[in-house]
């Protein structure tokens, strides 16, 4: 299987990341894209600008072990995942998921499970400013619960 | 020596704490925490919260775990990435 992963500053171009997948083998039959944005939104308070900090020499082994566990569960032939860091703007594109198989229910499931899993263990916090006044983010446990259902080990 | 890390809200708090401390024979994440409770009492308030994971060099470890000279102990909120 091949895999991607990058942490980044710079934005990427969706088209492009799909078009890497699609073309890695003509065996793919189903690829599935996620892509988040930054929410204008934090606690029902506009933002300015969010920043992501991140812990660098341990999120890439992270991705790759989260990435390495969907490779288990599922028949995939791709698996892309980049997370931008810095700061960013509302409607900014923070992270992308993208996973090419066979058949579409495992690059669905496989792409939910990576986000499920990088939201609640990938090294990455959010800090937002609203109005000048800096503060960071709370984890949700609506997040440990979709991670849960996957009912795996960790 | 051993590296300190302190990331996300915790990097808050750690304000002024050096990045580096001695190794010393029985060191552990405990005892890291333990040593920053007289200095920076609202630090290690945050640090003994039960969501608090800590790494060392760069994979999680328990409170218990030895440290050994050289080491990265980074401690860790839970994490808000995606």
């Amino acid at each position: 299987m091949n895999s991607t992963i990058r942490i980044q500053a710079d934005d990427f171009d969706l088209a492009a990341e799909y078009e890497l997948l699609r073309q890695l083998d003509s065996a793919v039959g189903a690829v599935v894209t996620f892509t988040g944005l930054v929410r204008d939104l934090e606690k029902n308070a506009s933002i300015n600008s969010l920043t992501l900090q991140h812990y660098p020499s341990m999120t890439e082994s992270l991705l790759q072990e989260i990435v390495d566990q969907a490779q288990q569960l599922w028949h995939l032939i791709g698996v892309t995942v980049i997370h931008r860091v810095g700061e960013l703007l509302p409607s900014d594109q923070i992270v992308f998921v993208g996973v090419a198989s066979q058949h579409r229910a495992d690059a669905f499931e496989a792409a939910q499970f990576v986000m499920d899993y990088l939201k609640t263990k990938a090294t990455f916090w959010k800090k937002v400013d609203q109005n000048g006044e800096q503060h960071w983010v709370e984890s949700k446990d609506s997040d440990q619960t979709a991670k849960e259902r996957w009912h795996k080990d960790d | 020596m051993i590296k300190l890390l302190f990331f996300g809200r915790l990097g808050d708090f750690a304000e002024g704490v050096s990045g580096s401390i001695e190794a010393a024979e029985g060191l552990t994440p405990a005892v890291v925490r333990e040593g920053l409770a007289a200095d920076y009492p609202s630090l290690f308030a945050e640090l003994s919260q039960p969501q608090v994971l800590i790494s060392l060099n760069q994979m999680i470890v328990g409170w218990d775990q030895p440290i050994f000279d050289g080491a990265e102990l980074a401690f860790l909120p839970p994490v808000t990435g995606g």
